[in-house]
């Protein structure tokens, strides 16, 4: 992450055991970068009584035990932390990795390609080239550790489904906005199945169940159903990693 | 030593369970755990166990296992019968189960869940640290009827020349139920000042837990208003208890297997405090809430942190003098 200025943050009480922290900022782009960066800052620091959080995509819930602080010592910390000078990243946290994910794009395994093209006004051959240049960088670990990504690039946001699928396959490719998502098991869902990739994205029996963080930036590389065969079912790991 | 558990019955549905996962939920698996998180600690306590061991949560119907040497337990939750060798045994104590004898817990009334804790370590897989089920994961964790599960424990029994059950005298703060409707202490939330009617609704209506309630939130029948303008929430974080107005006409409390990130007005928040009983509320349950400041909230909450306090005290107590090993760490 690049070098970045203070923020200011709005703390707000969420309940008696939680915050709620967003950047002011008329740009939407703005306030999810900004949001990211206040995460790693928290997260690199933790202030006294934090226990967990939640990303959403423009804000960010700060869970803390009310026994061992308060929502005023929170608020505090939030602005200190806000306000101090910020490096790349402190803490624990590790480089970014990037991914090369092999997806298949096709009718079967993308049931809304086709709905996606005649939304945009194009063809789905220039759907998937647009996914697949899309660069995108991992803004949050959504449901299940779902990597919720940022950065695509079409003709317009996506719309969202207007009667969410019931069953989608562990793998689908998804997107809806300017985002795209990886579903790591079957289940329901309002985004746009465009596709699928033959990798296992979430191995709860691993000690490290997923092999993303936050701040990883991901490329889709389309291959032939023949060729995810071949790759079917092992775990993504990012480029350069010893399998 | 390691002791043998034989399950005879399994009712609707028994797992392992815990207090859930620890900082989890920044990587997007939600905290999870026992959904009346104070029965689970104090029947831990109550067999001298760390509050966050793993134990057994039972859905419902009968329960039946027999260990193979004796075993020090504690049943707590929603009020059931519980035997020992068809002998009637109390809950929310210790229970020395002698080896070979059955234990059975049926008649599971007024609340949904019970917790059965064995003094020792309950060996069970873990995800993310924690024994607790998520379902959505694939983290299933259900104890199968004629399955065999093991504890390792110092325990070596426990025998009195003139005593036998019920010899302990502790303070335990047993989770009591009102007679219907149960009231639930509430806090403000975002959306309140945009539907000022749920205010009052809040306050004076009665709600329903409909039979669509499960671990991922309570779905509540009653009274709501919606906001006026249709404006678009952006998806954000949400905590346990939080008191969602979907589009539709219906009141949703979440629960500890909630999806984490929503967009649907909150108008107020379950008090830490309340989560327990509310976690016990089944299809049917009526509920009232009651508005209260963050202030008395977290008083309630320290209320309920002293009496487990107290309680591991003189458990602490009673088991030394008995001369229990007991791994009494961090409680």
């Amino acid at each position: 992450m690049s070098v970045s200025e203070s923020l200011s943050v709005i703390v707000e009480p969420f309940g008696d055991s939680a915050v709620m922290v967003t950047i002011p900022a008329d740009d939407p782009r703005r306030r999810r970068e900004s949001i990211v960066d206040f995460r790693d800052r928290l997260l690199g620091r933790r202030p006294y009584g934090v226990t967990d959080v939640v990303s959403g995509l423009e804000s960010l819930l700060v869970e803390f035990d009310p026994l061992e602080t308060s929502p005023g010592h929170i608020e505090y910390a939030a602005q200190l932390l806000a306000q101090l000078p910020f490096e790349g990243t402190f803490g624990p946290r590790r480089g970014a990795h990037h991914f090369e994910i092999p997806v298949v794009f096709d009718e079967e395994v993308g049931p809304d390609l086709a709905g996606v093209a005649t939304e945009l006004g194009t063809d789905v051959a220039t759907v998937v080239e647009g996914v697949c240049s899309s660069s995108f960088t991992i803004s949050l670990l959504a449901a299940a550790m779902a990597p919720m990504m940022d950065g695509l690039e079409l003709a317009r946001p996506v719309r969202r489904r207007d009667e969410p699928r019931t069953d989608v396959a562990p793998g689908s490719i998804m997107l809806a906005g300017t985002n795209a998502i990886i579903q790591p098991f079957r289940g329901p869902t309002g985004w746009r199945v465009v596709g699928r990739t033959p990798h296992t994205i979430v191995d709860i029996t691993r000690s490290e169940p997923v092999s993303f963080a936050t701040g990883d930036t991901v490329r889709f590389v389309p291959i032939t159903a023949a060729e995810a065969t071949a790759l079917d079912g092992s775990f993504l790991l990012p480029i350069g990693a010893e399998r | 030593m390691t002791t043998a558990l034989e399950f005879a019955a399994t009712g609707w549905l028994t797992t392992f369970q815990d207090l859930g996962r620890q900082d989890a939920e920044r990587l997007g698996v939600p905290t999870g755990g026992a959904a009346d998180q104070h029965s689970a600690a104090v029947a831990n306590i109550l067999v001298g166990n760390r509050r966050d061991a793993p134990l057994i949560e039972s859905l419902g119907g009968e329960v039946a296992f027999v260990p193979d040497r004796d075993i020090l337990m504690a049943v707590t939750g929603a009020p059931a019968e519980v035997t020992v060798g068809h002998a009637h045994v109390d809950a929310w104590t210790p229970v020395v189960v002698p080896g070979g004898h059955e234990v059975r817990i049926r008649d599971t009334r007024i609340g949904t869940r019970v917790y059965i804790a064995v003094n020792g370590e309950l060996r069970s897989e873990r995800f993310l640290g924690s024994a607790a089920p998520d379902a959505r994961m694939g983290f299933a964790q259900s104890i199968a009827r004629g399955s065999t599960h093991l504890v390792d424990s110092e325990f070596v029994g426990f025998r009195h020349e003139y005593f036998d059950q019920s010899l302990f005298r502790l303070p335990v703060p047993v989770l009591r139920f009102e007679d219907a409707p149960w009231t639930i202490d509430i806090v403000e939330g975002p959306e309140l000042e945009s539907i000022p009617e749920m205010r009052q609704l809040l306050e004076y209506a009665t709600y329903t837990v409909t039979d669509r309630s499960n671990h991922v939130g309570l779905r509540l029948n009653g009274p709501v208003a919606h906001p006026p303008g249709d404006e678009e929430i952006v998806s954000h974080g949400v905590p346990i208890g939080a008191l969602e107005v979907p589009h539709s006409d219906e009141l949703i409390v979440l629960g500890r297997y909630r999806t984490l990130t929503a967009g649907y007005p909150i108008v107020g928040f379950a008090a830490r405090s309340a989560l327990a009983v509310l976690g016990q509320a089944g299809p049917g349950r009526e509920l009232r809430f009651r508005w209260i400041d963050r202030f008395e909230a977290v008083r309630q909450l320290a209320l309920r942190e002293g009496e487990l306090r107290t309680l591991s005290a003189a458990v602490g107590e009673a088991f030394d003098a008995l001369g229990f090993a007991c791994p009494l760490v961090n409680n």
